[in-house]
């Protein structure tokens, strides 16, 4: 009789994946404190896992914000409950147009546009994603559309604060993640 | 001021005209959307479901059942709002009265969307 | 580059979801009233080119129909006042004929094409009502010698009758039976989705996309709509109401609606609509229908309801109470009503 030895299961991982590791560890941290934040105004959220993606997009590359924020989506939905449902989608769907934004963005010349710009493009494609989702799934009516202007608005404001948060955590930490 | 000073700091021109151009774009959608006169019908909308209308010039308290339960709607002196929803957060109840053209309150978690309109909308044809 | 992107995904987003299917609607004045159609999902030359068809189509029925302007059936009706006879050589006239006969019995004359002079005694074959009281003893003398489609004697393609008195009036078919041709039009060059509203007269063709077309029904005393009803594909819905024709005497009001049995107006109900399922001539039946229940005494419409097989009706009577039977009750949408307890259901 032959024992094989168990051999424990192993994943290689490079220093990348460790990176979007603890990125979507704090974006995902920062969904859920969001989640449990009352909002003054209904379905009107600052974003603020938003830095995060705007922080990676910058600091690697636009694939490894593509990881961190469906690893976001998927694992903030779960802990929160909210899987397949209409916000896990809305949230989803957001966030893939707020990522397709930044990737026609992101070639922005870096001399005219900060990374202002990029919070502003991504909230903006973020509310623009949802919208989107939100008129042909969840709520099948134009009557939604009145009240676009006002998530506007806030795409803009918390678009423009995304960017300078990220702004200044990229001045301050030039080559180390925040622990 | 001098919290406001790295932000002046990294603000580039590009970025202000970015604000700018959204500014417009927010503007124009204000303007066309929201500078709209009292509404006469208020339009209750569920999912997958025609649109039933009535008239906002009566005291009514209507009952919609909709994913998650019964929400009720008041109408009261032309104006309209969500007096009762089976849902946990209640934004719907919070947003208040509406009684202006295209104002609209969404309760998402029981599906029903109540707007205002002025009823040239409301049907594709008359009979007379 | 960058910009034309933006350009190109902003129209992707703004407008790929806002976007409706379109429909495109026109109208023409014919029959002295406003013809309305819209059609859905079909472009918009097809949409133009087939409304040009069912228009000339109307425009043929009115040189056929028209009760007192020059028409076949003008000329018929002068022909007939002399004693003669007259000859129509057109089997679809011939046709029409016959159906005003038999749904003049079926509703015991109550509609009744046939007794056009009377109209025109009360002033209403004018564009401009002439707003007076004919004299009683002159309409007293008409009814004892009523003319009935039956005084009508149609043999081969000539048509005769003994009653001088005889004046074909189509009013309250001409609508309905255009509703039914432009059915015919629409299905014959494929046109799936439309709406088409003859003076009020509607028929349905289809639906509007993913949802019925939707048709409010006139409030007959204010400027708006009392309700609204979902009209399913190949349905019609007629009213006949004393708000279209009218006018204002001693603040008495006079419509067009008159009794045949009394020889004046039926002033019992201020509107009466029904709803007339999909058959071959539901549009004739929408408009025809809502007279016998108009203008009849109240306490014998529902009877003729049963009688006519009318399963969907809403009669508003003078009091403005409503009485509506159990199945047009289901159906209805009320967006005006102030009190409930008005309504009666049957």
């Amino acid at each position: 009789m032959v024992v094989r030895a168990m051999t424990p299961l192993t994943i290689k991982t490079n220093t990348e994946d460790h990176f979007i590791a603890k990125l979507a560890a704090i974006a995902i941290v920062l969904s859920i404190i969001e989640f449990f934040l009352p909002s003054p105004i209904p379905g009107v959220k600052p974003g603020i896992a938003n830095i995060i993606i705007l922080y990676t997009l910058v600091k690697f590359n636009l694939q490894t914000a593509v990881w961190v924020s469906l690893i976001r989506v998927f694992v903030s939905s779960i802990l929160v409950g909210s899987l397949m449902a209409p916000t896990f989608f809305l949230s989803l769907f957001g966030a893939i147009s707020s990522l397709i934004f930044l990737f026609i963005f992101q070639k922005l010349p870096k001399k005219y546009f900060s990374v202002i710009s990029l919070g502003i493009i991504a909230a903006f494609g973020h509310i623009l994603g949802q919208f989107f989702i939100a008129r042909i799934w969840v709520i099948p009516h134009d009557s939604i559309f009145n009240l676009l202007p006002l998530f506007l608005i806030s795409s803009l404001i918390f678009g423009v604060l995304s960017g300078f948060i990220t702004d200044t955590l990229l001045e301050h930490k030039t080559n180390r993640l925040p622990n | 001021m001098k919290k406001v000073l790295p932000f002046i700091k990294t603000v580039k021109l590009g970025d202000v005209l970015i604000i700018f151009m959204l500014m417009g774009l927010i503007i124009f959608i204000i303007n066309k959307s929201w500078n709209t006169p009292i509404g006469q019908y208020l339009k209750i909308e569920k999912n997958n479901e025609p649109p039933k209308i009535i008239s906002l010039n009566q005291i009514k308290e209507e009952e919609i059942a909709g994913l998650l339960g019964d929400s009720n709607i008041s109408i009261v002196d032309g104006k309209a709002r969500f007096s009762k929803a089976p849902c946990t957060k209640k934004y719907c109840i919070h947003q208040g009265w509406i009684n202006k053209v295209n104002q609209t309150i969404v309760c998402l978690p029981n599906q029903i969307t109540i707007s205002i309109t002025d009823g040239s909308e409301s049907y594709d044809s008359v009979n007379y | 580059m960058i910009f034309r992107n933006l350009i190109f995904f902003l129209i992707i987003f703004l407008c790929g979801c806002g976007q409706k299917d379109r429909v495109y609607q026109y109208k023409d004045y014919i029959f002295g009233t406003i013809i309305d159609i819209k059609i859905y999902g079909e472009t918009e030359n097809k949409s133009k080119q087939i409304t040009n068809l069912i228009f000339d189509d109307f425009q043929r029925l009115h040189n056929y129909l028209h009760p007192w302007e020059k028409s076949l059936i003008s000329d018929m009706n002068h022909a007939i006042s002399t004693g003669k006879s007259f000859i129509i050589d057109d089997a679809e006239i011939i046709r029409v004929l016959k159906e005003n006969t038999e749904l003049s019995q079926k509703t015991d004359n109550f509609f009744n094409p046939a007794m056009g002079k009377l109209i025109a005694l009360w002033g209403f074959h004018e564009d401009n009502i002439k707003q007076s009281i004919p004299s009683s003893s002159v309409i007293k003398d008409f009814v004892s010698n009523m003319p009935l489609m039956e005084d009508l004697t149609i043999t081969n393609n000539t048509v005769s009758s003994k009653n001088k008195k005889f004046q074909l009036d189509l009013g309250g078919y001409a609508k309905g039976y255009a509703l039914d041709r432009a059915k015919i039009i629409l299905q014959n060059n494929n046109i799936k989705n439309a709406l088409v509203n003859i003076g009020g007269n509607i028929i349905a063709i289809g639906m509007r996309g993913d949802r019925n077309w939707i048709v409010g029904i006139q409030h007959p005393r204010k400027p708006s709509a009392i309700a609204s009803i979902n009209l399913l594909p190949g349905w019609s819905i007629g009213t006949s109401g004393d708000y279209q024709r009218y006018f204002m005497m001693n603040e008495k009001r006079y419509s067009h609606l008159i009794n045949p049995i009394s020889g004046f107006p039926s002033a019992n109900s201020q509107s009466t609509t029904i709803l007339i399922p999909p058959s071959k001539n539901s549009g004739v039946l929408s408009d025809v229908y809502s007279k016998p229940l108009f203008i009849a005494p109240t306490e014998i419409k529902i009877e003729i309801a049963k009688k006519l097989n009318i399963k969907y009706f809403m009669i508003i009577q003078n009091d403005e109470k409503i009485l509506i039977s159990n199945e047009m009750n289901k159906v209805i949408t009320w967006i005006d009503l102030k009190d409930e307890k008005g309504i009666t259901v049957y």
